[in-house]
């Protein structure tokens, strides 16, 4: 087991005379570290980390004595893994030793210097057998520590060190996927021990501990710093994907910072790889930091999603509706409405849809909420038409993500059916930016859509960067101007040429268009003479409950 | 000068300290000399003067471990009683002991 390659030893020992004896019988066959003390040796042991094979121990040593010393060494999960011969010249304690952790004794005065080298040899042998053996300890690619092995370290850490301010961070590599496919996996495979070396080496400077958590993504435990820019630097430096030098390799952090030690070693590191996640794709940031905001913000988040089952099934989720009126005559009348969820939380109160509109959409609950509107807009419509026997289209909200279930029509249809409505009742509101990728397929459903009977109705055009080309080939029954485009042109100079243009787009393909966010007379004077067919926003009403809109059905 | 042969006389183990040394008779007479000036038997005798017979202990266990290793027959003889009855925290008078290791300290030293 021992091979031509020097193992490196510690000898503490505070007595000049006893290092140089063993020094002397040691030197050809080992690298020989030393430390006069306790206190030293621990520095040594935390700053080389398991660079030694084994440590000769003095137990009277100033500072911090040898138990003391023994002790934490065994205590330290990250050093316990070095054997410990204990030099003494006390019978007594040589026991004691073995129960607190020693492998072995070397009496003083010193034996043979042979048999000094044999129980050294012996220790050391039966260490590395026991190594192997325990090499689940050990990622098979890198080397590096496992994800369980590692955990225990940062448990052990916390447990030695309480008030010590650590950080947790995540690190990888952009784009190593496609490394892994242009390259192959061997040679990525060569990056990642490449990289792994590299940041192992790097250690020390940060008083950290690395592990590999999967495929590019590496975590660290460190003592807290403020600024990690040189620690990029260090461990991204000079490092590059191919043999060639040419394309250097990107390196990414996210670092929680001052970690929360009340907090499960996972959520930690989870959070350190969320904010890292954030930049993953952007090749200009290199370091994410997470921040005590952001925490808020998502654990927020957290809640609204946990929160979102109860809130359908005890209809905290209440639709309210904006008319649109038609201005196109003398005396504007009331055309349709637009359907707009609100939420109102029993404790949090009503809270934004531009919040949780988002977020649903990201966590891909806006599917379940799209029917949900869909369902209760229907049902409102037949009881208008019940009450009222009034005829008053109602226009949804579709998500671009509604668009690629394949159930859609058939759902829609259902919804009608069950209500007694006309499929021309619902209008079905797609925004523009929906239209913006996988066209065809968008393409092809708002067709199907059409030929069964809806109004389709693009929203927010002209914000979606669409292309002119692409307008005519979207099917379509009306375009909504968007907000924005009102704001702007009745602000400052009463610049409505963007509003002339896309009235002009409509009426080329022939349909109305409706402007949104009209707040005042003469906005609809101007968007009338402009050739503008609805108009809605708050000078007729702000989205209102249902009980409220029924005012609008008995005023004519 | 220090030799070895004067050690061997003085009444040193030369044979087992060299051994020890792996037969480096250099690097043995530089650490007999770096322990004749490192001299810390004062600090053994402050302490018993002091009734800090832990301290005491201390300084003798450590000075017992070097003197061993050097195999100073003599002194060892000497040290290694003083550190048991240390060892033992034994209330008595160390005056003999102390003139003793003196004594073969002082030959020691008169041998460079």
């Amino acid at each position: 087991m021992i091979n031509k390659n020097k193992r490196k030893l510690l000898i503490v020992e505070d007595e000049f005379v006893n290092r140089e004896i063993l020094k002397n019988i040691l030197l050809d066959d080992y690298e020989i570290c030393e430390a006069e003390d306790g206190e030293s040796a621990l520095e040594i042991l935390n700053s080389n980390e398991n660079n030694f094979s084994l440590i000769l121990l003095d137990l009277f040593l100033p500072k911090l004595s040898g138990l003391e010393l023994l002790n934490i060494i065994e205590g330290d999960s990250k050093l316990n893994n070095i054997p410990v011969i204990v030099l003494t010249s006390d019978k007594e304690l040589e026991v004691q030793c073995l129960s607190y952790g020693a492998s072995d004794f070397i009496s003083k005065p010193y034996p043979d210097s042979s048999i000094i080298k044999a129980r050294i040899n012996r220790v050391i042998e039966l260490f590395e057998d026991r190594q192997t053996i325990k090499s689940t300890e050990r990622d098979a690619l890198t080397r590096l520590y496992t994800r369980a092995y590692f955990y225990k370290y940062v448990a052990d850490e916390d447990k030695n060190n309480p008030n010590q301010e650590m950080d947790a961070i995540a690190i990888g590599i952009r784009s190593f996927h496609v490394i892994k496919e242009r390259f192959g996996a061997h040679f990525s495979d060569s990056l990642l021990v490449r990289f792994s070396k590299r940041l192992k080496a790097v250690m020390p400077n940060i008083s950290g501990m690395v592990c590999r958590l999967e495929a590019d993504t590496f975590i660290v435990y460190a003592k807290h710093i403020e600024n990690y820019e040189e620690f990029h630097q260090e461990i991204s430096s000079d490092l590059y994907v191919d043999l060639d030098n040419k394309t250097p390799i990107q390196v990414q952090l996210g670092i929680y910072q001052n970690a929360d030690k009340n907090l499960d070693i996972d959520v930690r590191f989870e959070r350190a790889k969320r904010v890292l996640d954030k930049i993953r794709n952007n090749v200009i940031k290199n370091i994410s930091i997470f921040d005590d905001k952001l925490k808020e913000k998502e654990m927020y988040e957290e809640e609204l999603i946990e929160e979102f089952s109860t809130a359908i099934k005890e209809h905290q989720f209440v639709v309210f509706y904006q008319p649109k009126f038609n201005i196109k005559g003398d005396k504007p009348f009331l055309a349709s409405a637009e359907a707009l969820v609100r939420w109102k939380h029993p404790t949090k109160g009503l809270i934004s849809p531009g919040i949780f509109i988002p977020l649903f959409e990201e966590k891909g609950l806006i599917q379940r909420l799209d029917l949900y509107v869909w369902n209760e807009a229907a049902l409102q419509m037949k009881k208008w038409q019940e009450k009222y026997h009034k005829h008053v289209p109602v226009s949804v909200n579709v998500s671009r993500i509604d668009l690629y279930d394949p159930n859609l029509i058939e759902t829609f249809l259902d919804i009608v059916k069950q209500n007694n409505l006309d499929t021309k009742d619902l209008y079905l509101e797609i925004t523009e930016s929906a239209c913006t990728e996988d066209v065809d397929i968008i393409i092809d459903k708002a067709n199907a859509l059409r030929e069964a009977g809806f109004m389709i109705e693009i929203d927010d055009f002209g914000t979606g960067y669409s292309s002119l080309s692409m307008i005519n080939k979207i099917p379509l029954d009306a375009l909504k101007i968007d907000m924005i485009f009102i704001r702007n042109a009745f602000r400052s100079q009463n610049d409505n040429q963007l509003i002339k243009i896309i009235i002009d787009i409509a009426s080329y393909l022939k349909v109305p268009t409706i402007a949104e966010g009209v707040e005042n007379k003469e906005q609809v004077e101007v968007l009338k003479e402009l050739g503008c067919d609805l108009v809605q926003g708050y000078y007729f009403s702000k989205p209102v409950p249902e009980d409220e809109f029924a005012h609008f059905l008995t005023q004519e | 000068m220090l030799t070895v042969e004067k050690l061997k006389n003085y009444g040193a183990n030369t044979e087992e300290a060299l051994q020890r040394c792996i037969n480096n008779e250099t690097l043995y007479l530089t650490l007999v000399n770096r322990f004749i000036d490192q001299n810390t038997f004062p600090g053994l005798k402050e302490a018993i003067n002091n009734h800090d017979l832990e301290g005491a202990f201390h300084v003798a266990h450590s000075l017992k471990g070097v003197i061993g290793n050097l195999s100073l027959t003599p002194l060892y003889d000497v040290i290694y009683e003083m550190t048991e009855l240390l060892r033992k925290r034994t209330e008595m008078d160390y005056q003999d002991l102390i003139d003793k290791y003196e004594k073969f300290y002082n030959e020691l030293l008169a041998l460079r």
